[in-house]
């Protein structure tokens, strides 16, 4: 696109640019092209004098392609469509390809929720997440703003939600992203309240299969974990489980070091098993998960 | 420790063109590719004077009148009701500004605590800070939830995200005009700091971590963001355990411990962490942090061995550990310090090995025209380069001035404002 200058346009001849007041030692200064600088002052301009328009619009679409992290044009730019009654299901067209070009912005990803929001709708929501996740699987404002979807239109018991996380675990069992809403979806909505036996039942299972799967995995095993004590079960439900994967009377033939943790934290909470306890540690910081050796001793000593 | 004679592989810093670096981003324009960061300019400017303070290279790069017109720089970014905006973008000039435009040009969170962080590093005294308005100002940038915004919107609506990065400036902001007094201070109150840690607490996540908001997923730089918080506001868990019945964060501590020493991983480049799309099992490409140790393929299926059959066995070592921001992600510059930061400030650096770390940030991510980059091999930029001298600066480099990992500055610089005669009066010593 070749640049855009306003002072040529006779559209905007009625307006007078406000120049950047930059003092004679500004810091951090950036060499800014042309093109931004005076998109930039013709924005002070309209802004100053609260202009609704669409030529308004146009303008703030020029200046997020070169500078989506600006933090008031997006309320202004939200303020612009509600003056002008515009059509929010044009809105969302017009992020789903600016998005696309900006996939670590926050600002688009408040304005996507303020729109869709007042739409009322989720509707297409869904398409949208599955092109920006193509990109990155793990993009941390596409599982955030799904998780507000769910949240805003209720979709925690949502039988598609939790089949479409299923399948990007069973894409990558190594998205943490994807566990975590999983975890988000089956006790999200149920605040401080006891899970069902059965959904307990079924999530411990459902851990245990991808960790048979992939052993080696620290997002299956953190789930895992993680129902255990949201449940208020005892570790120890976990010992056999783990004993599948290690065993501290056979140190040769472990495979996973997070079942070598689990067992560790199993036995620090008997006074009788504390050697046991120390050498799980050992193993960990010694054989099998080096990289964390001072931690493994730190959890050593709280043992002397 | 001696280093051992003949072991030249102990990682090097690169004072001269670290300072060249920073110099250079000190004395001329930024790249327009820095256009999408205009808004960021305030922070900017302040990793740009911190890495030089840092590297003990403030006082030789500025003449006085430097420092002085940096000084006015900040202070025309201040605004009539109090806060500062994070940079001169959206100033409509003298005599432009109305109560109906305000809304498009705020005060701004990062943009305040960052402008009065810079103010203390040029040794101002603040004098010409609007302190009541801004505390005022301050006060209602918190919900009713407990968490901060980032700048208010028409009717005094809080705009922007919700999450730990606005808590730790806000607290920050708090921490700088009025220490950590509970109350009523000259007349304004307090932020609601109960409300505050309760937000931090709810957002404390399954597997130890801390995430953005409630349920979300754990993430080592909101996880910083709100340990410094509870540090500025001193609510983080006592070492005592003894508890005085004021709400404190961080409610399951050795889980958050265990978090983030599992933040230290051995997949350091783009090509370690190969995708692991459709690969179910174990194998040398999916996981490095111990397929060296740990025995593989014991539960493969099919596709799986048919996945790591070719691939090569290689044994990764140790002397390099990258640190990364969420489980089963790449190492990167940032983390290193987003993670080792909270830990120094819950007194518990010790869990993790600080030396792999510190040589790969110098043999890996450390650029070689100085700064530092987000990956192996990237080029450096502002953010990265600052954290990674931070962390170098945690670790205690020799030559790189002390710092307070709280405030991210040079202790000295820190001392000074300690020692401003009214902020010592509100505080009290």
């Amino acid at each position: 696109m070749a640049p855009t200058f306003y002072h040529d346009d006779p559209k905007w001849s009625n307006i007078k640019p406000i120049p950047q007041n930059d003092t004679a030692r500004p810091l951090a200064a950036i060499a800014y092209t042309d093109e931004y600088s005076e998109a930039m002052s013709y924005l002070r301009a309209v802004m100053a004098k609260n202009e609704y328009s669409h030529r308004v619009l146009g303008l703030t679409d020029h200046i997020i392609s070169m500078n989506p992290a600006h933090y008031t044009i997006w309320l202004y730019r939200f303020k612009v469509l509600s003056e002008l009654h515009a059509d929010l299901r044009e809105e969302i067209a017009w992020l789903n390809v600016t998005a696309l070009k900006h996939l670590k912005n926050y600002q688009i990803w408040h304005h996507r929720q303020t729109v869709i929001d007042k739409l009322g709708s989720p509707e297409g929501e869904a398409d949208f997440i599955a092109t920006m996740l193509q990109q990155d699987t793990k993009n941390y404002h596409v599982w955030s703003y799904r998780q507000f979807l769910v949240q805003r239109f209720g979709l925690f018991d949502d039988e598609g939600e939790l089949k479409w996380t299923e399948g990007m675990i069973e894409e990558d069992v190594r998205n943490n992203s994807a566990w975590n809403h999983r975890y988000f979806l089956v006790f999200g909505g149920k605040g401080e309240q006891t899970a069902d036996k059965a959904i307990v039942e079924r999530e411990l299972n459902y851990a245990k299969a991808a960790i048979k799967k992939a052993p080696q995995n620290q997002s299956s095993w953190n789930y895992l974990r993680g129902v255990v004590r949201r449940n208020k079960l005892p570790t120890s439900t976990l010992k056999d489980f783990a004993l599948e994967f290690a065993d501290i009377e056979k140190p040769d033939d472990v495979t996973s070091s997070y079942a070598l943790d689990t067992l560790a934290d199993i036995y620090t909470e008997y006074q009788s098993k504390r050697e046991e306890a120390k050498k799980a540690l050992d193993l960990l910081a010694t054989r099998y998960d080096p990289v964390r050796a001072h931690y493994w001793n730190y959890r050593k000593r709280l043992l002397e | 420790m001696a280093p051992f004679a003949g072991e030249e592989a102990e990682g090097t810093l690169n004072y001269a063109k670290q300072i060249k670096y920073w110099r250079r981003h000190l004395r001329t324009f930024l790249p327009h590719h820095y256009t999408g960061n205009d808004s960021n300019r305030m922070t900017f400017a302040y990793f740009i004077l911190a890495a030089t303070d840092i590297l003990g290279d403030l006082d030789s790069a500025l003449s006085a009148e430097d420092r002085q017109g940096y000084i006015e720089w900040v202070y025309q970014c201040q605004l009539p009701d109090g806060g500062f905006r994070a940079f001169p973008g959206t100033d409509f000039g003298d005599g432009a500004r109305s109560d109906d435009n305000a809304p498009w040009d705020p005060a701004n969170i990062p943009g305040t605590f960052f402008a009065l962080s810079i103010l203390v590093l040029l040794r101002d005294d603040l004098s010409r800070v609007k302190r009541r308005e801004t505390l005022r100002w301050l006060k209602k940038m918190q919900r009713p939830n407990g968490s901060f915004g980032e700048a208010l919107g028409e009717n005094d609506v809080v705009e922007g995200g919700n999450d730990s990065r606005f808590g730790y400036m806000g607290t920050g902001i708090r921490y700088i005009l009025r220490g950590n007094v509970e109350g009523p201070v000259e007349g304004v109150p307090d932020i609601d700091v109960d409300s505050f840690v309760k937000c931090v607490q709810i957002a404390e996540t399954y597997d130890g971590g801390l995430s953005e908001a409630p349920l979300h997923e754990a993430h080592a730089g909101f996880a910083a963001c709100a340990i410094a918080a509870l540090a500025f506001i001193d609510r983080l868990p006592t070492s005592s355990g003894a508890s005085d019945d004021r709400p404190r964060g961080i409610t399951n501590l050795p889980l958050t411990l265990h978090w983030l020493a599992s933040r230290q991983t051995l997949t350091l480049d783009d090509e370690d962490a190969l995708d692991t799309l459709n690969d179910e099992t174990d194998s040398a490409a999916t996981c490095h942090d111990a397929h060296a140790f740990v025995k593989l393929g014991s539960h493969p299926s099919k596709q799986g061995s048919l996945s790591f059959e070719n691939q090569p066995t290689s044994h990764f070592e140790l002397q390099w550990v990258g640190v990364n921001g969420r489980c089963n992600k790449i190492g990167d510059t940032c983390y290193a310090y987003w993670t080792c930061a909270p830990l120094a400030l819950l007194g518990h650096l010790d869990i993790i090995d600080r030396k792999p770390i510190r040589r790969w940030l110098l043999d890996r991510t450390q650029h070689m025209v100085g700064g530092f980059g987000k990956l192996p091999g990237d080029f450096p930029d502002i953010y990265h380069s600052f954290l990674g001298l931070m962390t170098l600066s945690i670790f205690g480099e020799a030559g790189l001035k002390d710092t307070d990992v709280l405030l991210n500055m040079s202790n000295k610089a820190k001392e000074h404002l300690l020692s401003l005669a009214w902020r010592r009066e509100i505080v009290g010593n």
